[in-house]
């Protein structure tokens, strides 16, 4: 382990994050709502800490994989400490662990909120709130990979640490085009749903941040009542599909590009997320009908349909209050939020190719009770699943629940009802957003203790990085032979090459 | 540039890391899922795992895109077709090993440029002439060549008698009297200096220099490091290098002795090697090599298929007072620490056939390079064009790249040693020492 290394990677990410406190200067002057002052400080903190990290200290060049892992899980932590200082600078969020929350929930595209009402913000403070949840969407590191060219091999290290799934496949040879490949795909979406939006009648500015909230299957929206604001069953059509389609993996908008049609349209973790969406609608629909929630089917179909998008993609935007739905429905929504999107995606959960894997490996176990002797290669898309891959996956899921568990208790020491604490901590590490009870849709997270909400925080980063990135982290081993940092005006040797 | 690469063997991986630092696109294509996955993980390369000569596996790896294509699978036929194959689809440059050379050669009615393959590489024959080109200069344990052969850059150990210890290098240019020579890099405990004028050799240290090939005769006596011409060469292993190096060493008027396990390949072995005295001992049957003399030997070349064999055959001789040894060593991650054990040149055939494609994959403007061994440096030998804009400039004003410096001019058949006041002509022959990777910096540097 270099800390050196560690160092250095993190000031170039803190100051590349600064950059981007600055996109909402404009927007404040525009807007005239005089926030501006706290972006411009919160962007020179930013670069103070970062420049003088990368100032003092000697660049070591290598990454290896230890170091991609503490890179990647500190520069979200740190992206969230920085991002968190326009709320807190301008006094909108008055306390520290508040402002944290936020910022951590913008990033990992959670969506929760500690906000009761949102709109005090004012218009660049909620811009800044969409724009986090856009950077962290396809992941701080994948951007930062795709842009800054320094990073070189050990771009590839600290990618494979950010990507989610259990598999990564690459699309280019190296990384970096790799990375600069998702996000043109992630711009582009972004874009076209911003122009639909502006078909379907809504204002620029809404538009444009809730384009960047959908894609990245975020969920914070400009107004208190959520996508419900809007009133427009227009608007709702349209988030549903993009919601749905951010779930999906981007690597395959990238085949259809490539007019590989076979590829995609034979994708069985496609296909499986497809499935889920549309026979957890109808059953939640046809649920909510017969307990008489709705009197229309139509009107039932609506909520079920964009509440179902909303939850399996873990957005979590909000047209309904769900809390009020029968305890069938409710539970189907908790195993949606739980498979999440796809691997590739820019939701959080499980992942359906891991959901999938897990019911294919059940499945062959089983059957060796009947033929004690047989072998069954495990496949997905025709292709064997190594052995190595399916053992991930299953320790993944036991972490899963060991860390789920983990949490809950946690916060439940600080009191709290068993259906928020549970849901609380399911809704931030599948970075979904809204759960049940006290952080029902129509809730918030404000009225929790501080602790809890740092747990939650921490819940959220574990969701995002898919575990094993930050887990490792507390692993004594990780840090065994560490070497510390160099600074630059320690003595240099005379050699030229070391 | 786009590279396909097939085979994920030693010369593969090797390739592979190589090019991939250098920024190309490389795709590795294998059989083998599991060691493409562990690759990917340390390389910036993309795997496709398939049959290399398949369409599917080269059309998934982007073969229509592709500058370069390298075969190097262990087996010959499947690296000849899958070039083959690249050249139907158009690929410009492609390079195949094959181990056999009854396909191309001779009275075969296939050629390599038939087939539209541009290199064929032998891995034996590579080794064998590396070996034979070390035999030849025996107390330099690096030998690198340049213009044509006439300028050479060499590795030594530097003892404790050597005239050069413990004085500046600045005092050693007087030393030197008629005989251009430079030394070029110090490796001091794996670390590389670029010595200046004020550096001092110390006992242990690793020099490299660069000189004059008719000089090199009288700088070794100069420098004392010069020991009499090998009179016996034992050679451990009668495979096809073994017996390649035989044949070339027992020209040059040498005793050698070949020992090889296998009677059959014996007999064989004496019918075409007609001076060269065959035994038939295994390479650790110490007292029997001890009996013919293996202690006595000037120079023990340990060849066989087994690193085993080679690591001890080596060993045993030089305890028993053999004066150096060259051994064949197939995974190249060993090769510092046999430098350790006393082995004083330890070679891997994949590794020297992964540099001479990567000196074929650099041709242009640089004529050569190669890794110094047990050090981060590069040398790369490249011509200096007219169209460059640096022509007749002093060295100390043209701004090189980081990591960059000028080690030795050749101009014609003179050695220029460079000092900041030195100029650059048109046609000049530099030869630069380079960190690893830069050398695709140096190659956009040179066509401003």
């Amino acid at each position: 382990m270099r800390i050196g290394a560690v160092i250095t990677a993190l000031g170039w990410l803190i100051v590349f994050i600064s950059c981007f406190i600055l996109v909402p200067v404009p927007v404040s002057l525009i807007y005239a709502d005089g926030r501006w002052m706290a972006f411009l400080c919160s962007s020179l903190v930013g670069f103070l800490l970062g420049g003088g990290a990368i100032l003092c200290i000697r660049p070591e060049k290598e990454i290896g994989h230890r170091e991609g892992f503490v890179i990647v899980s500190l520069s979200w932590l740190l992206a969230s400490a920085v991002g968190e200082l326009p709320y807190y600078l301008s006094g909108t969020i008055p306390s520290v662990v508040d402002a944290f929350f936020e910022a951590m929930s913008g990033f990992t595209t959670t969506g929760a909120t500690i906000l009761i009402e949102v709109e005090p913000l004012g218009p660049s403070l909620l811009f800044w709130r969409s724009l986090t949840h856009w950077l962290g969407g396809m992941g701080i590191i994948v951007l930062s990979v795709a842009i800054l060219p320094f990073l070189g091999i050990g771009g590839m290290q600290l990618v494979q640490a950010e990507m989610s799934g259990p598999v990564k496949d690459r699309l280019a040879p190296r990384i970096q085009d790799t990375a600069r490949i998702l996000w043109t795909v992630y711009v582009v979406i972004t874009g076209v749903l911003i122009l639909l939006l502006l078909f379907a009648g809504v204002d620029f500015y809404s538009a444009v941040n809730h384009s960047m909230a959908t894609i990245a299957t975020g969920g914070f929206s400009t107004m208190t009542t959520s996508v419900a604001g809007f009133q427009n069953i227009w608007v709702e059509i349209i988030l549903v599909i993009f919601m749905m389609a951010s779930g999906v993996n981007f690597t395959l908008y990238y085949r259809l590009y490539k007019r590989n049609w076979q590829t995609v349209f034979n994708d069985e973790e496609l296909r499986f997320y497809i499935g889920v969406f549309f026979i957890t609608t109808l059953a939640v629909a046809v649920l909510n009908f017969y307990e008489d929630i709705y009197q229309d089917f139509g009107q039932s179909l609506r909520h079920a349909s964009f509440v179902v998008s909303s939850m399996l993609t873990t957005t979590g935007f909000g047209t309904e209050d769900y809390d009020k739905w029968g305890a069938a429905s409710k539970f189907l929504i908790i195993f949606v939020m739980l498979c999440g999107g796809m691997a590739g995606s820019t939701a959080g959960g499980i992942k359906h190719v891991r959901v999938l894997l897990f019911y294919r490996f059940s499945v062959i176990q089983i059957k060796k009770y009947i033929h004690p002797r047989s072998v069954e290669a495990l496949k997905i898309n025709s292709s064997k699943i190594p052995s190595d891959v399916i053992q991930g996956v299953l320790g993944f899921i036991s972490l899963y629940v060991a860390f789920f568990l983990t949490a809950t208790v946690i916060i439940s020491i600080q009191g709290g009802d068993l259906v928020t604490n549970a849901s609380a901590v399911l809704a931030t590490l599948n970075s979904c957003g809204p759960g049940f009870g006290g952080v029902g849709p129509a809730r918030n997270f404000a009225h929790l203790p501080d602790l809890t909400k740092l747990v939650l925080a921490i819940c959220m980063l574990a969701g995002r990085l898919e575990l094993y990135t930050l887990v490792v982290l507390v692993v004594p081993g990780l840090w065994k032979g560490a070497h510390g940092p160099v600074f630059r005006w320690q003595k240099k040797e005379k050699y030229l090459w070391r | 540039m786009r590279i396909l690469i097939v085979g994920a063997g030693e010369v593969g991986k090797h390739l592979c890391g190589q090019l991939s630092s250098e920024n190309h696109d490389v795709v590795l294509i294998d059989k083998n899922p599991a060691s493409l996955r562990r690759i990917e993980r340390q390389m910036n390369i993309m795997g496709v795992s398939g049959n290399g000569a398949s369409a599917q596996a080269l059309e998934q790896g982007g073969v229509r895109e592709a500058d370069l294509f390298i075969a190097v699978t262990d087996v010959d036929e499947l690296n000849l077709i899958a070039c083959v194959m690249a050249n139907e689809y158009g690929v410009k440059r492609k390079v195949a090993r094959v181990k056999n050379e009854a396909y191309l050669s001779g009275a075969s009615p296939l050629s390599q440029y038939k087939l539209g393959i541009d290199l064929i590489i032998n891995p034996d024959k590579l080794m064998a002439d590396e070996i034979f080109k070390l035999s030849q200069i025996p107390q330099a344990f690096e030998v690198v060549e340049f213009a044509h052969g006439d300028v050479v850059l060499l590795g030594y150990d530097v003892a404790a008698n050597n005239p050069l210890c413990g004085i500046t290098l600045q005092d050693a240019k007087e030393l030197r009297g008629l005989y251009d020579f430079l030394v070029v890099a110090i490796v001091r405990d794996r670390n590389t200096i670029i010595p200046r004028g004020g550096d001092i050799l110390q006992p242990g240290d690793k020099m490299y220099l660069v000189v004059r090939r008719k000089d090199i005769l009288a700088i070794e006596t100069l420098l004392n490091i010069r020991q009499e011409k090998p009179h016996k060469i034992f050679i451990v292993g009668g495979g096809q290098v073994g017996k390649r190096i035989a044949k070339e060493i027992a020209q040059t008027k040498v005793e050698v002795f070949l020992a090889e396990t296998n009677a059959e390949r014996c007999e064989e072995l004496s019918e075409q090697l007609g001076p060269v005295i065959i035994l038939n001992i295994d390479g650790l049957e110490s007292q029997e090599l001890i009996t013919e003399g293996i202690d006595t030997a000037d120079l023990v070349i340990a060849v066989t298929d087994s690193d085993t064999t080679n690591i001890l055959s080596s060993l045993l001789a030089k305890h028993y007072g053999a004066k150096r040894c060259i051994t064949r060593i197939s995974r190249p991650d060993f090769i510092p620490l046999l430098k350790k054990l006393g082995i004083d040149i330890a070679l891997s055939p994949r590794l020297v056939a992964a540099n001479s494609i990567l000196r074929f994959v650099r041709r242009g403007a640089i004529l050569s390079a190669s890794s110094l061994s047990g050090s981060e440096a590069e040398t790369v030998e490249l011509v200096v064009s007219e169209r460059w804009q640096y022509i007749d400039w002093r060295i100390k004003n043209i701004q090189f790249p980081a990591g960059v410096n000028v080690g030795a001019i050749v101009r014609g058949i003179n050695i220029i040693v460079p000092s900041g006041d030195s100029v650059i002509k048109a046609g000049d022959h530099l030869i630069l020492f380079a960190i690893k990777n830069t050398v695709t910096t140096l190659e956009r540097f040179l066509a401003e």
